[in-house]
């Protein structure tokens, strides 16, 4: 019995002296840990490409019209500018790390009567076409307001290669409410040169320097605006080489352009969110170049959300310009410059369209959706219109 | 019936065929540019002026309605149906030139 006893005292003991152990211990300040490093805090950086977004688009135009620099019709008289085009279009936005963005666009052009303004008449070289660019950009954020865009692409097309670079920097102020900005941009372009018979002539090539400054202000919580002022020199052959152009003397003859030109465009933007849910964007455009063309542009599209994940838009664009100082429509064989070019006439046109807009949010493993569908009618006044179907999709993941 | 046409376009020219087989002379190109240059400086001038929106007042200027260019691909399908249908294209930005050749 006694022996019995000195078990349950001993053992009553080691419970007390272990409850009192772990109860030192559970009360006990905790051991000093080091201090968290930037790293910790922030997570490390992913410096690795990753890719925030994809969007395809697919546009058809279906053009009909007629044209005097065309040879498909009377001997002096409009030929026919029907084409068909078929464009896809990829995007690919991706992030590396937290300065460095990239954008890859892939436009691609399928068109049948590629070169509706006459060639396909005397040749069948270039009756269907198939032409790519591919472009790429990189933006790098120098600090918390100034960013410096880097670009470069590639044109190829059957008779016709182009090079294209650029530089542009944006810079913010006022807390982001004013952005500066600032472009240049060359583009080289180099084909082949054809007579208004269908013949190759060796190759020819053109240069367009582009510059541009632009501000973007924040007027109101519901307000933004926009002024851009842009001009572009042009050196070179000008022209595709194989327009015609009827002559008094009852033939055709080729379109003679000057080797430079100098165009300039002041462009206003502004979009006004509406107390509806909706939106309004204005479009001013005044274009002038030393070849006596001036154009205005004014343009008009009206927003309204209906769901929070689907709006619906409508735009209205209307157009005019003044010809080109040597466009004629019938021409002295003797004279020094001249053109037949529907594009470079005096004409007004609009344009009318609508579209369909779906933001889907992104759901478990599926990232957010964009959907696209819309419709346009563009019109000229020297006959011409073309009908235009957009489609597109994209995923932000 | 004569298949000639009757020529068009004259009534709406400007100017004479000797400036453009020249191109402008040297001050009128200074004073356009120079126009440009004075109208985006007085627009700049006339914004910077502008009270500032907070940050958390700027919930309707991130919706995607409001974006001033629009989805890019969008902007550049806009921009080829223009560039290549009218003879306004380049200077604001977007280059001249580049595929076609019809510019």
């Amino acid at each position: 019995m006694r022996g019995t006893g000195l078990r349950t005292v001993g053992a009553a003991v080691l419970v007390v002296a272990v409850a009192r152990a772990v109860r030192a211990q559970s009360t006990a300040p905790p051991a000093p840990l080091s201090p968290p490093s930037d790293t910790d805090i922030l997570e490390t950086l992913d410096e690795r490409l990753r890719v925030e977004s994809v969007t395809t688009r697919i546009t058809s135009f279906d053009q009909f019209g007629h044209g005097y620099q065309a040879q498909g019709g009377p001997l002096l008289g409009p030929g026919s500018e029907r084409a068909t085009i078929l464009e896809p279009q990829l995007e690919v936005v991706a992030s590396q790390g937290d300065r460095l963005r990239h954008r890859l666009w892939v436009p691609v052009d399928f068109v049948t009567n590629a070169s509706a303004d006459a060639i396909d008449v005397v040749s069948n070289a270039s009756r269907h076409v198939q032409a790519g660019s591919l472009d790429w950009a990189s933006t790098y954020r120098l600090d918390a307001a100034s960013d410096v865009t880097m670009s470069s692409g590639l044109h190829l097309e059957e008779p016709f290669r182009s090079w294209n670079a650029g530089m542009g920097m944006t810079r913010s102020f006022a807390d982001g409410d004013t952005v500066l900005s600032g472009n240049l941009a060359e583009v080289l372009d180099w084909f082949d040169r054809f007579d208004i018979h269908g013949g190759r002539h060796g190759r020819t090539d053109r240069s367009s320097t582009t510059a541009s400054v632009g501000v973007t202000q924040v007027v109101t919580p519901e307000t933004v605006v926009n002024v851009n002022y842009g001009v572009t020199l042009q050196r070179g052959e000008l022209g595709n080489t194989w327009n015609s152009v009827p002559l008094t003397d009852d033939q055709r003859g080729p379109e003679i352009l000057p080797v430079e030109r100098l165009r300039q465009a002041v462009v206003f933007r502004a979009a006004q969110f509406l107390p509806w849910n909706g939106a309004l964007h204005l479009y001013y455009r005044f274009y002038a170049d030393d070849w006596g063309l001036t154009a205005h542009s004014i343009e008009g599209e009206l927003l309204q959300r209906l769901l929070p994940q689907l709006y619906v838009g409508a735009l209205y664009r209307f157009h005019t310009q003044t010809g080109v100082d040597f466009f004629t429509t019938l021409a002295n064989p003797n004279g020094s410059l001249r053109t037949a070019d529907s594009d470079l006439a005096p004409l007004d046109s609009q344009t009318i369209g609508g579209k369909v807009v779906v933001d889907l949010p992104p759901a478990r493993s599926v990232p957010a959706l964009h959907f696209e569908f819309g419709y346009e009618r563009y019109w000229r006044s020297n006959d011409l219109h073309t009908n235009v179907v957009t489609c597109a999709t994209g995923y932000r993941f | 019936m004569s298949s000639r046409p009757k020529a068009i376009g004259a009534g709406r020219r400007r100017g004479t065929m000797g400036r453009a087989r020249g191109g402008w002379a040297l001050g009128t190109r200074a004073v356009a540019v120079g126009l440009g240059l004075a109208t985006l400086a007085g627009g700049a001038a006339g914004l910077a002026g502008c009270a500032t929106v907070a940050q958390n007042r700027r919930g309707h200027l991130a919706d995607p309605m409001m974006s001033l260019t629009g989805e890019s691909l969008d902007a550049a399908r806009h921009q080829k149906l223009y560039d290549t249908r009218e003879g306004a294209a380049g200077g604001d930005g977007a280059t001249a030139g580049g595929g076609c050749g019809c510019q």
